[in-house]
C-alpha cells in the first residue's frame, strides 16, 4: 500500500514539475505569441488553434518541429526558430496551465 | 428587385449553412478519434508524447490540421492514414463537434 502511495505521488511529481518555468515562459508569450493565441491561448480566431491547457510535452512537439522544419507553417517557423529550447519549454509550461476555457479530453461514448 | 434581394439572401444563408458542419454527423464520425484522443494522458511513442487534447478545439484550425495530414503536409502515419478516408465534409463534420464541446 505504502509502494502504491510513494508510486503515485512520483507519477503525479513528475507531471506537475515536468518541463518548463511558467512564469518565465509567460514573459515569451508577450513578446512572441500573444498577438495570434493570446494571452488567453484561446486564439484571436478560429484559424488559430486554442493552446490553454494543452499537453506541454505536444506543445513542445510542435514547436520544435516548426523550429526544425518538419512542421511547415510560414508563421510559426519564423517565431519557432526565434525560441531557444528553453523557451519552448516555457512557453509550452505557460500555455498548458492555463485553465479558462481550456482544451479538455474527448471521452468516448 | 425584391424577388432577387430575397434569393441573394437565402443563398447567403444557404452557403452558410453548407459551409458550417453537421455536429450530430461529426460525433459519429468521430468515434474512431476517441481510440486515441479520447484516452486520458493517451501517448504517442516514438517521439513520446501526449497525444493532443482536442476538445473544445478551434473549428477551423481542425479542419485545416486534418487536410493537412491528408495531404501529406503534416506528417504523421497514424493521423495520414485516418485523415486520408475523410472527405471535405467528414472534415468539417469533424471539426463542428470538436468545436462544440465546451
Amino acid at each position: 500500500m505504502n509502494k502504491i502511495v510513494l508510486i503515485i505521488s512520483l507519477l503525479t511529481t513528475g507531471l506537475s514539475f515536468a518541463g518548463g518555468n511558467p512564469v518565465e515562459g509567460k514573459k515569451k508569450v508577450e513578446q512572441v505569441c500573444q498577438s495570434c493565441h493570446g494571452m488567453d491561448g484561446l486564439g484571436i480566431n478560429d484559424t488559430y488553434p486554442k493552446l490553454a491547457g494543452q499537453f506541454a510535452d505536444y506543445l513542445e512537439k510542435a514547436l520544435t518541429d516548426y523550429k526544425s522544419g518538419e512542421r511547415k507553417n510560414p508563421i510559426m517557423s519564423g517565431f519557432a526558430a526565434s525560441l531557444s529550447e528553453q523557451d519552448i519549454e516555457n512557453v509550452a509550461a505557460y500555455y498548458s496551465r492555463l485553465t479558462v476555457d481550456k482544451l479538455h479530453d474527448l471521452s468516448i461514448k | 428587385m425584391k424577388k432577387l434581394v430575397s434569393t441573394l439572401l437565402l443563398l447567403m444563408f444557404a452557403t452558410q449553412i453548407l459551409a458550417a458542419g453537421d455536429i450530430e454527423k461529426g460525433k459519429l464520425t468521430s468515434y474512431t478519434c476517441t481510440g486515441c484522443h479520447g484516452i486520458k494522458y493517451y501517448m504517442n511513442v516514438y517521439p513520446t508524447y501526449h497525444v493532443p487534447r482536442l476538445g473544445g478545439q478551434n473549428e477551423a484550425y481542425i479542419v485545416s490540421a486534418l487536410k493537412a495530414y491528408r495531404s501529406g503536409e503534416r506528417s504523421h502515419p497514424t493521423m495520414r492514414a485516418q485523415a486520408g478516408s475523410l472527405s471535405d465534409d467528414d472534415i468539417a463534420n469533424i471539426a463542428a463537434y470538436f468545436a462544440s464541446l465546451k
